[in-house]
């Protein structure tokens, strides 16, 4: 009888635990907190950034989305522009090893180099933990969270969808916007977008 | 002109698809037209070379796959409004995208460079199909599929010599990677003053792609949607039971692409229940898309939300879905 007394209890205690992880991550929510390892080695605990802007780069070199970004120089402008203003930046690796876009942490530091990216470090995520946690769909999805931990803006890097370099110049980044209206102490106009790209290639990936 | 002999011969005729495209040998056939010495190898060798020439005169090159402007009429002339086709075939397992791709991915983009006189409409969709993982769920099109569009032709089209009609499309084809790619892809087809007529080498084509359309719902289904906090609850009253139904919207961040569509069959018809998109911020005034009962049985639908409060039991839907269906009409 004890028994089949606890059970409901103990599974009401386990949905309560899941439940903020299910619903968190998403705009005007708390950001998951999660432990990563860095491509320079070091062990990054989001919450040790609490008191700072925080942006999440959803990261994959080969798709041709995060390419545009790149090779027109628009990402590591935004990375310099914005870690200059104290600013934190994390692009994260969620391919699965054998995936489109997975790295070891030597290749990603040479990638690095040879973008001359310059995110306040790139982390690891090849089990795709972070990727779950903030349910990221596709790269470049950008998440940028607030001072008090909560997320501000979630979605596209920018307005236009496409995988054209000639389209940076003209879009409207909604990262810049989300930074500039919340640093100015307004409310984020755009606080969630569709996130365009290449879907994050989980395990699970076949397309 | 080789491969075109070839292509009228009985076993070629087995390997077209639509009507169309792959003039593929088969090695018995080359045989007959080749002499005893010919080694096989350099048989082989040109009976595919023969099979790349024919592919390529099929179609533009795109990644993974072949990309052709066709025609439904031999030709075209003043006031006579006419269809052309963007006819892609893909390598196995990649895909291209529908008008709301869903999660990732973007639909072909087309920009027409068309003679005076001749201005093109809008792509008709055929259905999509989910193309989905645990995590991200797309909506497209695998192996192959043509996009029809309907032209319309001036009446004062100068009805002489041939036109060229010229079109740039921008696509992004993907399996478990993504790869964009552009083609230029040009027709050439005279302008008559008579009626035109129907291209025999295209009517299948266009055949298959018209039945791939989702057609209007019938006038007596009823519909009506309603808000319940994290989902949309899509009614439909046929007069008959529901036991599949899978719902494809036109607008992006609106559902949940992911979550599971719960059916759950009434008398009269179903209830669908979908999980809203969490990056909906604002409410939205109807609900858009296509709706697809089985294989064959795919609808446009286009249902506004009923007023909050209403459409509290089964009784109710019925009026306020004749409602909404004579506001939808009134559009």
């Amino acid at each position: 009888m004890k028994r089949s007394t606890l059970y409901p209890i103990l599974i009401a205690l386990l949905l309560c635990t899941a439940l903020p992880l299910i619903l968190s991550g998403k705009t005007g929510e708390a950001a998951p907190e999660f432990t990563a390892t860095a491509s320079n080695g070091k062990t990054v605990h989001l919450s040790d950034y609490r008191g700072k802007y925080v942006v999440l780069e959803w990261h994959n070199n080969g798709c041709p989305y995060v390419g545009k970004h790149y090779n027109s120089g628009n990402m590591q402008k935004l990375q310099k522009q914005w870690t200059s203003r104290g600013i934190v930046w994390f692009t994260i690796l969620s391919s699965a090893p054998g995936k489109q876009g997975y790295m070891t942490a030597s290749e990603e530091n040479s990638y690095l180099a040879k973008e001359q990216a310059a995110p306040t470090a790139a982390l690891l995520d090849p089990a795709g933990q972070i990727g779950h946690l903030y349910d990221a769909k596709t790269s470049p999805q950008m998440v940028v969270i607030n001072p008090q931990g909560v997320v501000i803006y979630d979605g596209a890097i920018d307005d236009k969808p496409t995988t054209d370099l000639e389209d940076v110049p003209t879009a409207t980044n909604y990262v810049n916007l989300a930074l500039e209206q919340a640093l100015a102490g307004k409310q984020v106009e755009t606080p969630s977008t569709r996130p365009y790209g290449c879907s994050v290639k989980y395990a699970d990936s076949t397309h | 002109m080789v491969a075109q002999v070839l292509h009228n011969t009985p076993a070629c005729r087995q390997t077209k698809r639509n009507g169309r495209g792959g003039y593929c040998i088969k090695r018995e056939m080359w045989r007959s037209h080749s002499s005893t010495e010919f080694p096989r190898a350099l048989e082989l060798g040109v009976a595919l070379l023969l099979c790349a020439a024919g592919a390529q005169a099929a179609g533009t090159s795109i990644p993974h796959g072949t990309l052709e402007l066709v025609a439904e009429n031999q030709s075209i002339a003043p006031g006579h409004d006419f269809y052309l086709g963007l006819h892609f075939q893909l390598e196995k397992g990649w895909h291209i995208y529908w008008i709301n791709p869903g999660d990732s991915g973007e639909p072909p983009r087309v920009k027409w460079e068309l003679p005076a006189g001749l201005a093109a409409g809008e792509i008709e969709w055929p259905t999509p199909r989910r193309l989905g993982t645990p995590s991200i769920v797309d909506f497209g099109y695998e192996d192959e599929v043509a996009l029809i569009v309907p032209m319309h032709a001036d009446a004062k089209l100068a009805s002489q010599g041939p036109e060229q009609l010229a079109a740039e499309v921008k696509v992004l084809v993907c399996r478990e990677i993504c790869i964009p790619g552009k083609a230029q892809l040009s027709l050439t087809i005279p302008v008559k003053s008579q009626a035109p007529a129907p291209d025999a080498r295209t009517s299948d084509l266009f055949t298959a792609a018209r039945k791939s359309l989702p057609q209007p719902a019938p006038r007596n289904w009823k519909f009506s949607v309603g808000d319940a906090k994290d989902s949309f609850v899509l009614s439909a009253n046929f007069g008959h039971q529901i036991t599949q139904a899978v719902f494809f919207p036109l607008g992006e961040s609106q559902i949940d692409n992911v979550a599971p569509q719960k059916l759950a069959p009434t008398a009269a018809g179903f209830r669908l229940t979908l999980r809203k998109s969490d990056q909906l911020r604002k409410p939205i005034e109807r609900l858009k898309g296509v709706l697809v009962l089985s294989a064959d049985r795919a609808y446009l639908i286009d249902v506004p939300f009923s007023k909050p409060g209403a459409a509290k039991n089964t009784r109710d839907i019925g009026i306020y879905a004749a409602q909404s269906l004579k506001e939808a009409q009134q559009k």
